[in-house]
């Protein structure tokens, strides 16, 4: 029997780049299959290959063995493919049937009006036959992210397609809702579809896939079956030596209180209350993690520590000194380095060149800066020896930051704020969209700092990143701490019903409430076992 | 603004390939700056070709006894010469350097020192003032419409600076440089005090200073008037005017012809400001804070950059350099302040943009339009034509340069233009994952 989808020898070529260099790619039906790889392996360019989005420079699309030639995604759908992006295109204030049949409405009078109850019982059926939890009149803006994705599923199954293609899917999941997505997933196959999955996560394409390929600098490493491959074989292949997988923290006494917030709130841009008095500290040489789902507040309690935002009520001191309301330009003064969430938005000036970034927050500081004007030669020199720390690629102050992958700019700016010889680190995501070669640095690096005295506070959505750093971790829902546990010991389990809103039960909670009192917390903090 | 040494090395990874075309390149001139030059030179020279055929239409139109130019084979005849007109324009402005009907390339008889040149380089010496004002605040990422009242209060502070100090001091070379300091500085401070108005509008009313300071320039203009209608109006005056400053407080025409309104001590007065200007902005610690203000408010609040205080610096900078350019036209040009205040903040705007909002680049903008105003005289000495096809010309130029680069710059105002760095469906996305992947492989192009 042919493969249900085969890519023969695609070869994709962009100005002076190979993206996919002479892959092959055989997907068989009914299976699921995950495309795994680091940033820039050319995962996405592929499946734009399948997707009719890029046509092949060289090679050849084979559906179900027949060969294949698409113009664009209308074709690709026609044939039975669809995609399903990292970002939905879904419009909120409409229903989620109405979101399912958008663009291909069944339609009476002649085709003048939408057949509103054909297509909300086509909706129904379809959703009922996978066995889709979603209620199809609910509005889009009122519905999880989880169930978004199942929406952008439904889409795809209801124009015909036999073939799913999903980018990243659970970047924006909490655990549970991953775990929802991998029976979604055995549902489909049950039923004959065929699943390709991109991601560069090693433990979601082992516990989701039947088989497994990875992509390196555009070329196919090699396609392997689930069960007979360990984690440690899937990062060597992913990153072509061998990876620590696991940080290795050593227990270590914290020193002094470096940061005291005490029942900060803040709101949101929109005046909204996002961070509903939330208390902790920060000891020397220790990380505080924060987990959580993104937009439970993180942001807005990050923005209030670094200044970016001022505190609608409680307080927050650094070093002793009370810092709500200070300027931000007091918070970089005073030695706290920040490591912001959107480094194309914050961290760095996309047109300008790598020396005039490395200078960003110290402009008015010397040796960057006396009297007012600045040294261009010394902010070179500072920008040099960061790129050459930090192995940013490529190695050249005069480089744009627009024109550096993401992993570069991250390694930039964490080198920036790093060399700030800060007292405390404020890193939010700092490993997003980072590839796993660069993030083994970045974790060391940090490791080094909290090593050195520092304190850090390490705000993640990924689960086994804050666990398997902190010597501490706080999970945040709806702008509240539900829970604040020792890393070493708590299930994921646990840490996925406290992201999802829930109290664990009492002997857990009370444990950590007590062990978050108590002023030596390094106990038992810190030997960051975890088997993520 | 590319400080780069002369060495840039590049080490190449098959990742890094997209931009090695940059990095060759960017040691010499920045992307930005010379993208920028291209579209103001293809824009003038478009205006030049669409002006061409205007003319000859519009000689098509016209009556006259005998044809100026009469178009080979066809012999249809048209009663303006576009090749005349145009050499008239450029030549003329320039005092005929080059001869006309004459054998030789160059007119024997020219000297630099004439008074169509004098005219030309006196509206240029106003525009560098106006140009630059609005360029500084385009640079902050701001919309200063309102340089024209700037300028006008600017002027207004001067005139009556100057004619309120001058009879405390003796007349005299002394006196003079001291009147025009003290008229500049008072032109600095009305101009910068209006300027600023708008600027804490913005910062702390989160008003948009496009209207403000559309607002503000008739405000201004307004209560000039009724003051100087109702105080200050010169005796006997048959328009709105103040009394003539002294003659030694106002700029010497050394070399120039007096009638031509020109002093070479005031074009280098507003040479010493491009160079100034340029300074601050790439030099300075504020200019890093005003340039990151423009190209990216979020990265320069993250880095420290106070955006309120940011605003109303930049604004009252800009105001006060308007101001200036106010101070400069009562002192050099008219000699009192009047009603009848010409359209120099407005030209400014022009000016800006054609200079890619660049100080050094204000100098050749600000001299192309003194050279169309210079033109447009000898047009209506020299030719038949009507002026008002000067300043159809002149308003070509603004509006093909205007067209690409005020477009991206309104889209980028509004946050709705593509901040990328070019190519064909380069996105602006900021999603991270994939966005990464494609920048990284396809170099911009877009991604799923």
């Amino acid at each position: 029997m042919n493969p249900a989808v085969h890519m023969d020898g695609i070869t994709k070529r962009f100005p002076g780049v190979v993206a996919n260099d002479d892959v092959d790619l055989a997907v068989e039906r009914g299976s699921v299959h995950a495309l795994l790889g680091e940033n820039g392996a050319g995962k996405t360019t592929l499946m734009n290959v399948l997707y009719g989005l890029y046509e092949p420079t060289e090679g050849t699309v084979f559906l179900d063995g027949e060969p294949q030639s698409f113009d664009s995604p209308r074709d690709a759908i026609d044939a039975g493919v669809g995609m399903i992006h990292q970002h939905f295109m879904l419009v909120d204030p409409m229903t989620v049937w109405e979101n399912v049949v958008l663009g291909n409405e069944p339609k009476t009078w002649g085709g003048l009006r939408v057949d509103e109850d054909a297509a909300r019982e086509a909706v129904v059926d379809l959703s009922e036959r996978y066995g889709f939890d979603v209620d199809p009149d609910a509005r889009i803006e009122d519905v999880s992210v989880g169930v978004q994705q199942r929406v952008e599923i439904l889409k795809a199954l209801y124009r015909g397609a036999d073939v799913l293609i999903l980018d990243e899917p659970t970047a924006v999941l909490t655990p549970q809702e991953v775990e929802d997505l991998y029976d979604v997933f055995e549902e489909l196959t049950d039923q004959g579809k065929t699943i390709i999955f991109i991601s560069h996560k090693l433990g979601e394409a082992l516990s989701a896939a039947d088989d497994i390929t990875v992509l390196r600098d555009g070329v196919n490493v090699g396609t392997v079956a689930t069960d007979g491959v360990t984690r440690e074989e899937l990062a060597e292949m992913m990153v072509g030596r061998e990876v620590l997988m696991d940080p290795a923290t050593t227990p270590q006494e914290p020193g002094d209180r470096v940061l005291e917030a005490t029942d900060v709130h803040a709101e949101d841009d929109r005046g909204v209350e996002a961070v509903s008095g939330i208390s902790f500290e920060i000891r020397a040489g220790e990380v505080f993690g924060i987990a959580g789902v993104d937009g439970n507040g993180q942001s807005q309690l990050v923005e209030a520590i670094t200044g970016m935002r001022e505190p609608t009520d409680g307080s927050i001191s650094y070093l002793g000194e009370p810092m709500a309301g200070e300027s931000r330009r007091e918070h970089i003064d005073r030695g706290m380095a920040f490591i912001p969430e959107d480094r194309q938005e914050r961290g760095l000036v996309m047109s300008y060149d790598l020396t005039e970034n490395g200078i960003l927050g110290s402009q008015h500081d010397p040796p960057f800066a006396s009297g007012g004007r600045l040294d261009w030669r010394a902010s070179r020199e500072h920008a040099e020896s960061v790129i050459e720390q930090y192995d940013v690629r490529p190695p050249n102050a005069d480089a744009e930051a627009e024109s550096l992958s993401g992993g570069n700019q991250q390694k930039f700016i964490v080198g920036r704020e790093f060399e700030r010889d800060p007292d405390l680190v404020v890193a939010m995501h700092p490993t997003r969209g980072v590839d796993i070669g660069s993030t083994e640095f970045l974790h060391d690096r940090l490791l080094e700092l909290r090593a050195e005295g520092k304190a850090v506070l390490l705000v993640s959505s990924k689960l086994d990143e804050v666990q398997g750093l902190s010597d501490r971790l706080a999970v945040i829902h709806e702008g509240e701490f539900t829970g604040v546990v020792d890393p070493g010991t708590v299930t994921e389990e646990e840490i996925g019903l406290l992201m999802a809103g829930e109290a664990l039960d009492d002997d857990s909670v009370e444990g950590a409430a007590v062990h978050d009192a108590a002023t030596d917390p390094a106990d038992d903090g810190g030997d960051g076992g975890v088997d993520a | 603004m590319s400080r780069s040494d002369a060495g840039a090395e590049g080490g190449g990874d098959a990742d890094q390939v997209p931009s090695i075309a940059r990095r060759v390149v960017s040691p010499f001139v920045d992307r930005s700056v010379a993208e920028r030059l291209l579209i103001s030179v293809a824009a003038i020279l478009l205006s030049i070709v669409v002006g061409f055929v205007i003319v000859l239409v519009s000689g098509r139109i016209a009556q006259c006894s005998t044809a100026a130019w009469t178009m080979p084979l066809t012999g249809i005849g048209f009663c303006y010469d576009p090749v005349e007109v145009y050499l008239v324009l450029f030549n003329g402005a320039l005092g005929y350097p080059f001869a006309v009907g004459e054998p030789g390339l160059f007119n024997p008889n020219w000297t630099p020192f004439n008074l169509s040149l004098g005219l030309t380089l006196s509206e240029t010496t106003l525009l560098i003032f106006t140009g630059l004002s609005v360029a500084v605040a385009f640079r902050a990422g701001l919309f200063n419409i309102g340089t024209q009242g700037q300028l006008v209060v600017g002027a207004l502070a001067t005139a009556l600076t100057v004619l309120a100090a001058a009879p405390f001091l003796p007349e005299g070379p002394v006196a003079g440089v001291v009147l025009i300091v003290v008229g500049t500085l008072a032109g600095a401070a009305g101009g910068g005090f209006w300027g600023a108005i708008p600027g804490a509008l913005k910062a702390y009313a989160d008003a948009n200073e496009v209207i403000t300071t559309i607002m503000l320039n008739f405000i201004a203009a307004n209560i000039a008037y009724v003051l100087v209608l109702e105080v200050f109006r010169a005796e006997g005056s048959s328009v709105v005017a103040t009394q003539y400053v002294p003659e030694h407080a106002q700029y010497l025409p050394w070399v120039f012809p007096e009638s031509s309104d020109f002093a070479l001590l005031a074009l280098l007065v507003g040479l010493g400001f491009i160079v100034g200007l340029y300074y601050l902005v790439e030099h300075t610690s504020f200019g890093y804070d005003l340039r990151t203000s423009g190209v990216q408010a979020a990265a320069a609040e993250y880095g420290g950059v106070n955006a309120k205080a940011t605003t109303v610096r930049a604004m009252t900078l800009s105001g006060a350099i308007g101001g200036v350019g106010g101070s400069v036209w009562v002192l050099m040009s008219e000699g009192r302040w009047m009603a009848s205040v010409p359209a120099l903040g407005f030209d400014g705007i022009t000016v800006s943009i054609l200079a890619g909002n660049n100080p050094l680049g204000v100098l050749p903008a600000a001299f192309l339009f003194g050279l169309l105003k210079g033109g447009a005289l000898e047009i209506g000495f020299r030719t038949d034509v009507p002026t008002q096809l000067v300043g159809v010309l002149r308003g070509l130029i603004i509006l093909f340069v205007a067209m690409p680069e005020f477009f991206r710059m309104a889209g980028r105002y509004v946050g709705v233009g593509s901040t990328g760095p070019g190519g064909p469906g380069g996105s602006a996305s900021t999603s991270e994952g994939t966005d990464d992947e494609a920048t990284a492989v396809g170099g911009g192009e877009a991604d799923a």
